[in-house]
């Protein structure tokens, strides 16, 4: 792991605005609309009603980190910086690992900003477990999503990348859970949701503050674990592929 | 092993073949290069010329033949940080200034110059703090030549350095690229401006449909395409008396009128006369190193020209 490298990396995504508005300021935002505006005060279950809404958000942060992760791949295949690298000693497998591993540290501002939040402002109380398993889950629940970037990266232009991680964002929203709480759903949406991964990765976290609606830690880690095993795959396949065509 | 074997040409390419589907793009090219050379690949566009570069850079494999850099394999030579490039249509990182962009190279080489000595060798400490979508063409293209420079490659290889530059910048480009290779670094460029390759290579080499049309100094390339391009009209003459005459080197036969490109005009004339003593209206020019890239790269021509070496 090279640390220049890598923090270099870190400092080119913080200067991307677009990265700092949905993968931070989006999700504290609409943590603090959404608590403001679905949480009633005297609402007996609003403490469980806001830590559902901050998981929600913790897992929108981190999976938008994960697209503009990606995003800076295709950005650097069509300026043929990809070339440039090539012609230094950092190998193929480390590039692809190394936007992992900043696609993984560009999720650590939102997984503690929006819980800082949620403690100080809205009077949010876990116990260590349930932190840990909401902070650490999330983060580490990402993987997939990092991975589908890095996919999207591989394969769209700059010009269509917009529209798809917008598109993707919208479903993996909408559907998926992140933007509208499980509990919130009709019927209909609550029995398709599981077929995005975001659903689970709201889950992880959902899992630690309530039972209702929820799903068991085992299934949801080996959920996620299978879509990281195949977008993994495909990453790694079409890394291949490139490789072998040069 | 990471010694630089003393005896090993800084490029050595034989019978290299590169094939992109129905286009030969590079058709049997022999190339060495030696330590501290500075030698001008020429040739028009389509010429194999990037593509020759990219097997050297080990960008893309060759189909046939190989190619070594100081005895290694392209991608050893690239791992020991033994060769720096300048890519043609390269783009730099807009949300890096460039002191950060060379620094993120550097911190991928072992054994890297200073950045700021990298960026003062290619004439662009001035813009260290600048971002890249800030810079001008010819500004980019010294920031591309630090990050070339910055491993302190012992082989740079320059695909067209100075396509983007106006006529200045172009100069002061130059300039900067023959200081450091005082230091005895090799070099190869490619370039289309004759000029460039007259004033800066010590060696040129020619390439046309993929191969190598001549390869000398810029005397030798002259002398290849023919010294002088003597013009008559040779009433009678076929074309093959004519190329038969000493030291003709091309022949171009229209209507009765022939051009005639010679490595010795004296002696050829004098044979012409003898021959066909009806030869008239003669004319005799010298040939610049741009009649010569003209001759050499006609691809109209079924011959091939006699490479100067």
């Amino acid at each position: 792991m090279n640390l220049t490298y890598t923090r270099i990396e870190i400092r080119r995504a913080l200067r991307n605005s677009r990265f700092l508005i949905f993968a931070f300021a989006f999700p504290v935002f609409l943590f603090l609309i959404q608590t403001n505006v679905f949480v009633a005060d005297d609402d007996p279950g609003k403490d469980t009603a806001t830590a559902v809404i901050m998981v929600n958000m913790l897992a929108f942060g981190v999976f938008f980190a994960a697209m503009s992760n990606g995003g800076r791949l295709a950005t650097e295949r069509a300026a043929g910086w990809q070339r440039q690298l090539r012609l230094t000693p950092l190998t193929g497998r480390s590039y692809m690992l190394g936007k992992g591993v900043t696609g993984l540290l560009l999720g650590v501002p939102v997984l503690v900003a929006v819980p800082v939040i949620a403690v100080l402002a809205n009077g949010v109380s876990l116990d260590g477990a349930q932190w840990t398993r909401i902070l650490l889950g999330t983060w580490l629940g990402a993987v997939p999503f990092i991975l589908l970037g890095l996919l999207i990266g591989q394969l769209a232009r700059p010009d269509t990348l917009q529209p798809l991680s917008m598109g993707l964002s919208l479903v993996m929203g909408f559907l998926g859970g992140m933007w509208i709480p499980v509990d919130a759903m009709p019927t209909w949406m609550q029995h398709l949701s599981p077929v995005l991964p975001s659903y689970w990765l709201t889950q992880l976290g959902r899992g630690a503050v309530t039972g209702d609606l929820s799903r068991g830690l085992g299934l949801t880690a080996a959920v996620l674990a299978a879509w990281a095993l195949a977008l993994g795959a495909l990453v790694i396949g079409r890394y291949r592929k490139d490789s072998a065509r040069a | 092993m990471s010694e630089t074997n003393p005896t090993a040409a800084a490029v050595a390419l034989s019978g290299l073949r590169k094939r992109y589907g129905a286009v030969t793009a590079v058709d049997g090219v022999d190339l060495e290069i030696r330590p501290g050379e500075v030698v001008a690949l020429l040739g028009p566009n389509g010429a194999g010329k990037s593509t020759t570069i990219d097997m050297i850079l080990g960008l893309s494999a060759p189909d046939a033949g190989t190619a070594r850099v100081f005895g290694r394999t392209p991608a050893e030579a690239v791992r020991e940080g033994r060769i720096g490039a300048m890519l043609q249509n390269g783009t730099l990182l807009d949300d890096l200034t460039v002191a950060e962009t060379v620094r993120l190279v550097a911190s991928l080489h072992r054994h890297p110059l200073p950045v700021e000595r990298a960026l003062q060798r290619a004439g662009a400490q001035d813009l260290a703090a600048r971002r890249a979508n800030r810079l001008s063409g010819g500004q980019a293209q010294r920031v591309r030549f630090a990050i070339a420079l910055v491993s302190d490659p012992a082989l740079l290889v320059l695909d067209e350095p100075t396509a983007a530059m106006d006529p200045a910048t172009r100069r002061d480009f130059w300039k900067a690229m023959y200081e450091d290779t005082a230091a005895g670094r090799t070099v190869l460029f490619a370039t289309h401006y004759l000029e460039e390759a007259e004033e800066y290579a010590d060696r040129v080499v020619l390439m046309t449909g993929g191969r190598i049309a001549a390869d000398g100094t810029v005397a030798e390339v002259r002398a290849a395409a023919g010294g002088r391009t003597i013009r008559a009209a040779v009433p009678g003459a076929a074309e093959a008396d004519l190329r038969a005459l000493p030291h003709v080197t091309g022949c171009d036969l229209r209507e009765g009128r022939a051009e005639l490109a010679s490595a010795d005009s004296d002696a050829t004339l004098r044979a012409l006369l003898a021959r066909f003593p009806a030869a008239r209206d003669i004319e005799i020019a010298a040939a610049g190193l741009e009649s010569a890239f003209l001759t050499l790269t006609d691809q109209t021509r079924d011959d091939e020209p006699e490479p100067a070496r």
